[in-house]
């Protein structure tokens, strides 16, 4: 790699490409850490949040209460991942960090449904702004680059919020809960026409929402067995 | 909007339609912006293949190109050139690391022929400033499309295999290799093609400078580091080519009838040409 005169390769050239990529390794590692804090986090919330299926609905708020707790330390994270992403282009290395930041909204958005985030009852669902604003994040950003929530990390979220409240619906059977399989079948379904509406492409957002009609018909298992035993509650 | 409380009523429509009615249109208009992307990219690579043809048929270097080569590319680059204008507008701010992958094929193909005519017309290794800057201009209403460095190696390193080519084929037609000063096709005979003088530059000793600088990089882990990685084996391979073809140059040239010429029909096919004469 002389770079005499009588070189072919210009002086320089590879040295400074090395550079460029030295400086994009060390991006990575420091993104990799705040990641990796994210995801152990978000590992906590999800064990509280987990505790759902054996909690009985007088008991639930004090799980959601905790998983907010939780929830909020994380969000710390976020800003420190935001405010070390927001020194590059949002793109860039947006693979690092897509999907915890999905996770995180997942856990917020059963948070929610859940009762959390001021919402009074359960069984709502957290707009994609509404989560934006917990988290303290800009949503679809399309005119800036700047860091924020993408509809694609919004609508994976949601299908595994979908997934959960599949299992949900059983174990409230289990804890003598019969209303709540109904509540979770109306917004299964609600969420599953709204999916319809899309047009998908052959990606991982086209084979998870491909999943949804199979929790509908899990929910819709357990609605039909508790009719069929006369369970249900009458309005 | 999200009142779940009317469950008897069974409501026709979901209450979640407005928000998923925005969310169709703005998905709609990712996958469309997607694929104009995707195929201008295939389109600028088509045109950078037969430009790469055109300069295969060059014999000289270190001199500006024929006239016949500039026009026969002049409609490859009007492609090039009308591709890019059409998506530079897609590829601005966010979004041009958003479909930076969707783009990729197409910038490393223009950058493999941008670099292989770069070394024809100057025998130098087009840098990336140099590089990043005439892909920019190639847009010139908008404002360019960003050439990532991360292409300008990837099309480095394709273009070993277009000068592996090119030196075979001019070994095999004219029975030397190219040395970069352009004016020395001294002796008659192709004996002295890199054994005589150790430190004229030839097509090879170029290659070899490149094949050094390219495996002392590190480029750490990860999908690009993956594409390096294969790239580097097929451009160790041909630098291996040039050096056989060489070999069996400099052995068998001695026995070659004066004014011998190997079958064309054979030159491109790596170094069969000069195998068979012995």
């Amino acid at each position: 790699m002389t770079a005499n005169e009588n070189s072919m390769i210009p002086p320089g050239v590879f040295e400074s490409l090395q550079r460029k990529i030295d400086d994009d390794s060390a991006v990575k590692d420091a993104l990799r850490e705040i990641v990796q804090e994210l995801e152990k986090q978000d590992r906590s919330t999800q064990a509280t949040l987990s505790r759902a299926h054996s909690t009985t609905s007088a008991d639930l708020p004090r799980v959601v209460s905790s998983a907010q707790a939780n929830i909020e330390q994380e969000v710390q994270t976020i800003h420190k991942l935001s405010e070390v992403a927001s020194k590059h282009p949002y793109y860039k290395y947006n693979y690092a960090w897509t999907r915890h930041v999905q996770d995180v909204c997942y856990s917020i958005l059963l948070c929610g449904w859940l009762g959390g985030f001021g919402k009074s009852e359960v069984g709502q669902l957290l707009s994609m702004e509404d989560v934006g604003g917990i988290m303290g994040v800009p949503v679809n950003v399309k005119d800036r680059d700047v860091f924020h929530l993408t509809i694609e990390e919004y609508l994976l979220a949601l299908t595994s919020l979908l997934d959960e409240l599949a299992r949900l619906a059983r174990n409230s059977v289990t804890l003598g809960d019969y209303r709540r399989p109904l509540q979770i079948a109306q917004f299964t379904k609600d969420v599953h026409a709204g999916f319809q509406v899309l047009n998908l492409k052959n990606d991982a957002l086209r084979k998870r929402s491909d999943g949804i009609k199979y929790r509908v018909k899990e929910v819709e298992d357990v609605v039909y067995d508790l009719s069929l035993r006369g369970l249900l509650p009458k309005e | 909007m999200e009142s779940q409380s009317k469950d008897g009523v069974a409501p026709s429509t979901s209450p979640f339609m407005p928000m998923f009615e925005r969310f169709r249109a703005e998905l709609d208009e990712h996958h469309d912006r997607r694929e104009r992307i995707i195929k201008a990219s295939r389109d600028i690579t088509a045109a950078s293949k037969k430009i790469i043809f055109t300069l295969q048929r060059i014999r000289k270097l270190n001199e500006a190109l024929p006239q016949h080569a500039i026009k026969s590319n002049k409609q490859y680059q009007d492609t090039i050139q009308s591709q890019i204008a059409s998506v530079s507008g897609d590829l601005q701010c966010l979004h041009t690391y958003r479909y930076s992958r969707q783009i990729s094929g197409g910038c490393q193909e223009w950058m493999e022929a941008a670099c292989f005519q770069h070394y024809l017309e100057t025998t130098t290794l087009l840098s990336y400033d140099d590089a990043a800057e005439k892909f920019r201009q190639l847009d010139e209403a908008g404002s360019g499309i960003e050439l990532s460095p991360e292409d300008w190696l990837l099309g480095v390193y394709d273009m070993t295999g277009e000068l592996m080519r090119f030196a075979i084929t001019t070994m095999a037609t004219t029975g030397e290799l190219l040395k970069p000063s352009g004016s020395s096709q001294s002796d008659d005979d192709g004996m002295d093609v890199d054994g005589q003088a150790h430190r004229q530059r030839s097509v090879l000793t170029d290659l070899r400078e490149l094949r050094a600088a390219l495996e002392s990089l590190n480029v750490g882990t990860g999908p690009f580091a993956k594409d390096c990685e294969k790239k580097l084996a097929v451009m160790q391979t041909s630098v291996e080519k040039v050096e056989k073809a060489l070999y069996g140059l400099v052995v068998r040239g001695a026995e070659r009838p004066k004014g011998w010429m190997p079958e064309i029909g054979d030159a491109g096919g790596g170094g069969r040409a000069v195998e068979v004469e012995g």
